[in-house]
């Protein structure tokens, strides 16, 4: 006979099940676990390099060296800053991506999932070399993040293990652009136009871009590195006929728009948090996504002012100061965006949205005095100081690295199926934002009285704020413990999530249950 | 994708995956992608660093490849036909193709309803399960599953 019947299957979401254990995560190729491993890998990095700058804070909390020879503490600040940089917020990034990206354009997993797994996997032979070139003879690098000739041409084995790791983080990268550009372009819902597209998706698109077109550049210079180092080649090397500076031209043409790889996804969290807890609709989503792939632009033309004070013709200095003072034209449409959705919106101040409004505030603080480290003659009198050190860690701590908590406590819920402590949430932002200005805002006043930065000791009179800025670093490394408690009991339980959570959340990503189910938008979902 | 051919002798659909760029866009896509970093590392070349010029030529090749791998997939379909005494399921992924064939007369059309409100079709016939309608949004798997029950369900009356 022939007949119709419908049944409902009792064996959850999807009937052919998942591997679970260990081979679940090893062999994961699921767009989840992969986000979920990303992020506790970043996690762990951010408390061993929080803990790299714990020794910084600890050795310059007074005048003199206490703890830690001078060779080790350069040791610290190199890799307190490849750690940071490569090891927890690039990262944490590509884990929201992981997690966030399919569910909010509707497919079921990345373009290729096999690779997704292999470009986390990458990241643990890095991580390994930078951790244990502590070990080798000579401890790790410690000619600075950037690793310029000739220092890093001088060094030991461990500028080798470090050029190496670099080198695995890159194809890693790189692979992940990959997946995450193939898997937006097309595998989008029906309906979902790329205008249509959350900001978050947006910003990582444009970020994957960016480390499409500055990674190879790393690679490149990398590599000329080791041929320096080890095959005669004289690139770099002066007294070979090589130029030290074209290495900094080369770095810094990957390093600034890595800048704005690590601040890109930032601020698709921020556009995607504000309108949430303002209950309006993103304030100009036309204007923001052409402001993104302008700052994208941009970061291209603006690489020299990381060198002024190498020597350049005067032109060339001219033009990347007022092509640094351009992004701010971009950056000041999305501050005013944000302010704009806020304006009127019946808000509230959820640990998420009290993330967002801070880093708004912070992050707008670090881009005036990245304003000012752009004007040239103030450059040339700031280089290499405590303000640059000040500038950048409100650009990247509170841009990044709070968006990037505001982010954990916005979707924990979708991915554990849990609220999280929202009283421990409050307790962790202000503990974070006032430790974190307490440590770094002092830092303006003594850059600008001239402290030069990667140096154990310092003049008397830098003394007190350097105090107050130790202070303040041991508590937020120490409020960060907090961070980790709040998740681990969320993950562990707590009250039942919805799957709305959030009121006012727009997107595919709250149709699904809390938690996302193990596979979701295997039928693509109609957007309208 | 959901392309329809019915009329009262035969019956066939087809059905295609979903993907949001055509094989037109994704060259230009591809293009507006690689075109930069292949002037980047001209430029590199040109001032003496050229060793960027390999790891952009892997680089671009591996997103070239990626899109060509992508699209080649794109012409994966899924079609089922009826004429008379059979019942045909056609599968085309990538350049292979299979077919599966049942009795009109003895096919069962399955409803499954997911907890996750999705609904899945599975066509059962003496001992065979086949899903089908995969690439079809559970609006278009309902139409399909009223479609197939009519033209299996109907004939055994007839």
């Amino acid at each position: 006979m022939s007949s119709t019947t419908t049944t409902h299957d009792a064996h959850g979401h999807d009937d052919h099940g998942h591997p679970t254990g260990l081979m679940r995560w090893v062999k994961s190729t699921n767009h989840k676990d992969i986000g979920t491993m990303y992020l506790w890998f970043s996690f762990t990095m951010f408390l061993f390099a929080g803990a790299l700058a714990m020794g910084i804070r600890a050795e310059l909390f007074q005048p003199g060296l206490q703890f830690i020879k001078p060779e080790v503490f350069n040791q610290l600040t190199t890799l307190h800053g490849l750690i940071m940089i490569f090891g927890a917020i690039m990262p944490a990034f590509v884990g929201f991506a992981n997690w966030q990206v399919p569910l909010m354009i509707g497919a079921p997993d990345m373009a290729f999932p096999r690779l997704n797994n292999m470009s986390f996997w990458l990241l643990i032979p890095a991580a390994i070399l930078l951790l244990a070139s502590f070990f080798v003879p000579g401890g790790a690098a410690a000619g600075g993040w950037t690793m310029y000739p000739p220092l890093s041409v001088q060094g030991g084995m461990s500028v080798d293990m470090s050029i190496f790791a670099l080198h695995i983080l890159g194809v890693s990268s790189i692979v992940g652009s990959i997946n995450i550009i193939t898997t937006i372009f097309n595998m989008r819902a029906p309906g979902m136009t790329l205008m249509k597209m959350p900001m978050f998706v947006w910003t990582w698109l444009i970020t994957a871009y960016l480390l499409i077109a500055a990674m190879p550049v790393l690679a490149g210079a990398l590599t000329m590195l080791i041929t320096d180092r080890h095959f005669g080649t004289h690139f770099f090397n002066a007294a070979g006929g090589g130029d030290p500076v074209l290495f900094q031209h080369v770095f810094w043409f990957f390093g600034h728009p890595e800048v704005y790889i690590m601040i890109l996804p930032a601020f698709g969290i921020l556009s995607t948090i504000i309108p949430t807890f303002a209950r309006k609709p993103l304030f100009g989503y036309a204007s923001m996504v052409y402001a993104t792939a302008a700052i994208a632009v941009l970061s291209f033309v603006v690489w020299a002012h990381h060198m002024f004070t190498t020597g350049m013709p005067v032109a060339g200095q001219l033009f990347f100061m007022y092509s640094t003072m351009l992004i701010s034209v971009p950056t000041g449409v999305k501050v005013f965006n944000w302010l704009a959705t806020m304006w009127k919106g019946s808000m509230t101040f959820e640990t998420p949205m009290l993330f967002s409004v801070a880093v708004v505030f912070l992050f707008t603080i670090g881009g005036f005095s990245g304003l000012v480290c752009a004007i040239l003659p103030v450059d040339i009198q700031l280089q290499d100081t405590y303000y640059v050190v000040a500038h950048f860690h409100y650009v990247l701590f509170s841009g990044a690295a709070m968006s990037i908590m505001g982010g954990v406590y916005y979707w924990i819920p979708k991915w554990t199926g849990h609220m999280y402590d929202e009283t421990l949430g409050k307790w962790h932002f202000w503990l974070t934002t006032i430790a974190f200005n307490v440590t770094f805002f002092p830092m303006h006043f003594t850059g600008l009285a001239g402290m030069p930065r990667r140096i154990p000791d310092y003049s008397q009179q830098f003394a007190e704020f350097n105090m107050i800025s130790s202070l303040g670093a041991f508590a937020l490394g120490l409020s960060q413990l907090l961070f980790l408690y709040v998740v681990i009991k969320c993950i562990r339980g707590g009250a039942k999530a919805t799957n709305q959570v959030w009121d006012g959340a727009q997107g595919l990503e709250w149709t699904v249950a809390s938690p996302a189910p193990f596979h979701t938008f295997e039928t693509p979902p109609q957007v309208k | 994708m959901l392309l329809s051919n019915i009329d009262s002798n035969c019956y066939n659909v087809t059905f295609k995956p979903n993907c949001s760029l055509t094989a037109s866009n994704k060259r230009k896509v591809v293009l507006l992608l690689t075109i930069i970093p292949c002037c980047i590392a001209v430029g590199f070349g040109m001032l003496g660093a050229w060793f960027v010029l390999p790891f952009v030529g892997l680089e671009v090749g591996a997103l070239a490849f990626a899109f060509y791998y992508v699209n080649s997939h794109e012409c994966d379909y899924e079609s089922i036909s009826i004429d008379g005494n059979s019942l045909l399921i056609e599968r085309g992924h990538g350049k292979q193709v299979s077919q599966q064939e049942l009795n009109p007369y003895w096919v069962n059309v399955q409803r499954i309803e997911l907890p996750s409100g999705e609904l899945k079709l599975n066509l059962i016939s003496h001992g065979k399960r086949i899903e089908v309608g995969r690439y079809l949004t559970r609006k278009q798997r309902e139409i399909l599953a009223d479609q197939l029950q009519k033209r299996t369900g109907t004939f055994k009356q007839y």
